[in-house]
């Protein structure tokens, strides 16, 4: 079955580097040739986005994410009707066109919208998987490529904000880390265009850095920064100058935990 | 005889050259004059000779006027302590006046001096009698500290004072230590704990060690039994204290993440012992350098020993451990040199810490049959950064070791926190729990005396008879908490499981909260199907429709911050008939859970206790501040709130507003919880103090900050409606219900 060219716009042009941890790809294949829901879970800058993005383009599927937010309504996901010229419009939400079209529907930090918003998925996720436009009076039966990826990050939400049991229950979950230093370098230098022994020492000052993590700083520095930290070194800046700029500052304004990490830089260095 | 008369009469006897030289012109007139007075004063012989022999120095040093000022000074301690005293300090002078350098250093030196004599007359000679190694520790400024400190300590008790500033009180010894840097251990101790964990992924208890004997011990840091001491400071290395304590405690990591188990004394002679510490200290050192090349630049600035020299033992130590570090270093002596060799060609299995026992005892044996002197008793490990080994070694308990920590009860406990706090469930981010090991951690061994208050503020009072505030009335002194129950969490968690649980219920439930319908938004979720049919209306017959068409949902936003007054006055001691407590025990149990519930609502909280002891000493101890996170010591300090003195509510009200009126939220809360009406022992009309606190409430309100108060006992003769107005205040008769009121009835009102 063809997917309408109105999720065209959503097609990725490049596939994506991806540099494989474990069997990840293989079991995402298999949950998507069942269409099961997954669940993505793992801290920020892992990998998790990039993934998804790899997996749709691999499997030549669009690919519609929406950031979720605390503001979010079931409307953003949906849709809404919009004011027109000559009445009213109805005006597909994100979620609802993946779902009649057939995409990759990508709800990233979905933990982050609040608990009534994202009850609307539910039919959608089971054997049913149909989305009830309400305010339309639709019914809409998901096409047959249609697959819901959600992400979600353990590490940083309170306690008030977690799935509920009945939406988790729902999905499949890969548990996504950062990767073991040899994989990690390996991703830092070819991302950042860095050698490895300097990918390396960063990927160190990462795990260091990862130490802290609970200890002051909410998350340690991720793969996401290495990189960032290692193309500034690419433009010609000092390591810690590059540390300073892309993980440090950034990731802390605490005196006391700027200063462990100085000094991790200052140590591996 | 008019001085100046004298001076011309006998100039070649009395005044030397070298003192024309030093006052010249007038000045010398003015010397004769001091001189002659202090002769005349009927202070002895020794008094005027020493000024005669000092002075001229002095003013060469630090100028004529120092010199000068000397007279008086020299006068003062004479009639306020001794003559023998001033004697003492004219002698000192010269050296003194050298070591500061400046007229104004001098003239400050002189001045505390001065300021001892008028405190603490007793106390100025053993004070002078350590002036050079005193200034030589803590510079001027920190002897100022550390003066007034015992001054402070002793207070009125004249022998107390004077065993302080002869050191003879540890406490004495211990902020001296304290005192003696710029940065030192208290103020490097959290950012030394998160380089740590940063550098090793973890972080053994650390403490402050205690100082070993009088004055001048060096002490080195220590790792023995799974806690790290550090010294209170390292001296001699004033401006580098932060890296001498990070090199130090990388070394210790070094040895933890790298060192076997420990070594077995077995027949090794004391040499031996040190030689084969040497040896782990480096090969630990090039391990962790190995993962983290930089830390060469921390440790090898600190080894700063010559190639050469005499062949002492501590020399050819120093020389052989910078040799094993700094490949650059040339080798000049035999020894060192296959010290050197043994360790190159034993790399291949420098992880085993069998390798340094091994190279150690050769070397040990090696330098045992040269003439080489070894004194075990008085080797202090160099450089400054490492250990002294004693966590290397397997060594039997001394019998008379001195306690190394003050409280045993903090420290086992730290131990069992230290052994669970990586296990998997803790980790979870968060949570209370989570807090337990890193706030448990800076318990120091050293306490301030629960005694002594420290001024933190004063403020203003309301005379309702005048019709006036005064200001600066009050003189609020904050105090540390009693020594509290480390496991207070834990047994409270035991003892209201089922309240702890349904509070959280309701937590959870509160931040959900009820969002509001906003009608006629430009933008929203769905359409507003009145504003809609309007607008479709007007856009029919021609006109411009209303743009605000839409609706959307208001998110409830929590922003309400909360400080919490206890009443901690003596009448709290009194027990509770229902529940079998004090009320002050409750107070602990309420404000606990409270603050447990407010801290998974992510609300700000303070928790202060109070209590007054006349207008100079209203008592306050923070339990909690609110930049604080809430952690065991929370508890600890809660479980050490102590029942005692008076109830000056009004200005305790003030204090708290005054805190809060820094916090940015939308809604700031004072909740007072208070037994009885206010009361004071130097106030002796029952109104004065209700309408200071009512003034204080209004005053408050004025300022946007609500106050609400939670009335414990029986309501007849309390005027708590007065003050609070009616509807800002709770009666509770049952007052065992406090802990579950508590917090319900902050939720009612953080809605």
């Amino acid at each position: 079955m063809t997917t309408s060219p109105l999720l065209d716009a959503y097609r990725l042009t490049e596939e994506p580097k991806w540099h494989p941890t474990g069997e990840e790809v293989a079991q995402f294949t298999a949950a998507y040739s069942v269409r099961l829901p997954v669940m993505l879970k793992g801290p920020t800058g892992c990998g998790k986005t990039r993934f998804v993005e790899h997996m749709a383009s691999r499997l030549d599927r669009p690919l519609v994410t929406v950031s979720c937010h605390e503001d979010m309504t079931a409307s953003d996901l949906v849709g809404r009707y919009l004011l027109g010229p000559d009445g009213t419009i109805w005006q597909d939400g994100p979620l609802t066109l993946a779902v009649r079209h057939g995409g990759i529907c990508y709800l990233d930090e979905i933990v982050e919208a609040r608990q009534d918003t994202t009850v609307i998925i539910h039919a959608l996720t089971d054997d049913r998987r149909i989305l009830p436009l309400e305010k339309k009076g639709e019914l809409v039966r998901a096409h047959p490529d249609f697959q819901l990826v959600i992400s979600y990050n353990p590490g940083y939400q309170s306690v008030l904000k977690d799935l509920k049991e009945s939406t988790k229950q729902r999905f499949c979950a890969l548990d996504f880390d950062y990767p073991v230093a040899e994989i990690e370098t390996s991703i830092v230098a070819s991302e950042a265009d860095i050698p490895t022994s300097t990918a390396a020492v960063l990927v160190k000052i990462g795990e260091k850095s990862r130490n802290l993590r609970g200890q002051g700083l909410s998350e340690g520095a991720s793969t996401r920064m290495l990189i960032h930290t290692g193309r500034l070194m690419q433009q010609g800046l000092t390591l810690p100058e590059a540390c300073r700029l892309a993980m440090i500052t950034p990731i802390t304004d605490d005196p006391d935990m700027r200063a462990a990490l100085e000094a991790a830089v200052d140590a591996c260095s | 005889m008019p001085v100046a008369d004298m001076a011309a009469a006998a100039p070649n006897t009395l005044v030397q050259a070298a003192t024309r030289s030093a006052f010249p012109g007038h000045t010398l007139t003015e010397f004769l004059a001091a001189h002659d007075r202090l002769t005349k004063a009927g202070y002895g012989v020794a008094v005027p000779r020493s000024f005669r022999q000092a002075a001229p120095d002095v003013s060469r040093l630090v100028g004529t006027d120092q010199a000068l000022a000397l007279a008086p000074a020299a006068s003062r301690i004479a009639i306020r302590s001794s003559p023998r005293t001033a004697a003492v300090f004219l002698d000192l002078a010269v050296p003194m006046s050298r070591r500061l350098g400046t007229p104004q250093a001098f003239s400050s030196w002189v001045q505390l001096v001065i300021s001892l004599v008028n405190a603490a007359p007793e106390s100025v000679e053993p004070l002078l009698a350590r002036a050079e190694m005193l200034d030589e520790r803590l510079g001027l400024d920190g002897l100022k500290a550390w003066v007034q400190s015992g001054l402070r300590l002793g207070g009125g008790d004249e022998r107390k004072r004077q065993q302080y500033f002869s050191l003879e009180m540890t406490e004495a010894q211990r902020l001296l230590e304290r005192y003696a840097g710029e940065e030192t251990f208290q103020s490097l101790e959290s950012e030394l704990r998160a380089g740590h964990r940063a550098l090793w992924g973890r972080m053994p208890p650390l403490r402050e060690a205690l100082p070993l004997g009088k004055g001048h011990a060096e002490l080195r840091a220590s790792f023995g039994g799974g806690v790290v001491q550090l010294p209170a400071s390292f001296s001699g290395y004033r401006g580098r204290e932060r890296s001498v304590y990070k090199a130090a405690l990388a070394h210790i990591g070094a040895h933890m993440a790298y060192g076997g188990s420990s070594f077995q004394v077995g027949q090794l002679k004391p040499l031996q012992i040190a030689v084969v510490s040497l040896i782990e200290d480096a090969r630990v050192e090039y391990l962790a350098m190995r993962e983290m090349p930089g830390l060469s630049r921390l440790w090898l600035p600190f080894h700063d020993v010559s190639p050469d020299g005499m062949a002492t033992a501590p020399s050819l130590f120093a020389r052989l451990a910078r040799a094993l570090l700094d490949p650059d270093f040339p080798i000049r002596h035999g020894w060192v040199q296959k010290g050197v060799t043994m360790f190159t060609e034993g790399i291949e299995q420098i992880g085993n810490p069998a390798l340094s026992r091994h190279i150690g005892n050769i070397l040990g044996n090696d330098l045992g049959q040269t003439r080489v002197q070894f004194n075990a008793r008085n080797y202090v490990v160099q450089p400054a950064y490492r250990d002294d080994n004693l966590g290397l070694w397997d060594l039997p308990p001394e019998p008379n070791a001195p306690p190394q920590q003050h409280q045993f009860e903090i420290n086992t406990f730290d131990r069992r926190e230290t052994e669970t706090q990586d296990s998997p469930q803790k980790r979870k981010q968060g949570q209370p729990d989570q807090a337990h090991d890193s706030g448990v951690e800076t318990v120091t061994s050293a306490r301030v005396e629960p005694s002594t208050g420290r001024v933190v503020a004063h403020l203003p009072e309301y005379d309702f008879t005048a019709g006036i505030e005064r200001p600066d009335w009050v003189t609020v002194k904050e105090y540390e908490p009693g020594p509290g129950d480390p496991l207070f969490w834990h047994k409270l968690k035991e003892r209201q499981a089922v309240l702890l649980a349904r509070i959280g219920e309701m937590v959870r439930a509160a931040s959900l909260g009820r969002a509001r319908r906003l009608k006629r938004q430009a933008e929203g979720g769905a359409l507003d199907l009145d504003a809609t049919i309007e607008a479709a209306i007007k856009l029919r017959s021609g006109q411009t429709p209303d743009q605000n068409v839409y609706e959307g949902v208001s998110r409830p936003e929590r922003s309400i911050a909360v400080h919490l007054l206890l009443d901690i006055s003596q009448s709290t001691e009194d027990p509770v008939e229902a529940a079998g407590a004090s009320v002050i025990s409750l107070l602990r149990e309420a404000s606990a859970i409270l603050a447990h519930a407010m801290d998974r609502l992510g609300d700000p909280l303070a928790i202060t206790a109070f209590s007054s002891d006349g207008r100079d000493d209203l008592r306050v101890v923070h339990v909690k501040r609110f930049e604080d996170e809430l952690t065991p010591l929370t508890g600890m300090a809660l479980s050490g709130l102590r029942a005692g003195y008076s109830t000056r509510i009004g200005a305790a009200i003030r204090y708290a507003g005054a805190k809060l009126a820094k916090i940015p939220c939308h809604r700031r809360l004072v909740l007072v919880v208070t037994d009885g009406e206010p009361s004071d022992v130097d106030v002796s009309d029952p109104d004065y103090l209700a309408m200071d606190a009512k003034r204080a409430v209004q005053s408050l309100n004025a300022s946007g900050i609500d106050v609400f108060c939670i009335a414990l006992g029986h309501a007849a003769g309390q005027r708590h409606g007065e003050i609070f107005s009616r509807r800002g205040f709770l009666q509770l008769d049952r007052l065992d219900a406090l802990p579950t009121k508590l917090p319900a009835l902050y939720l009612r009102m953080a809605r």
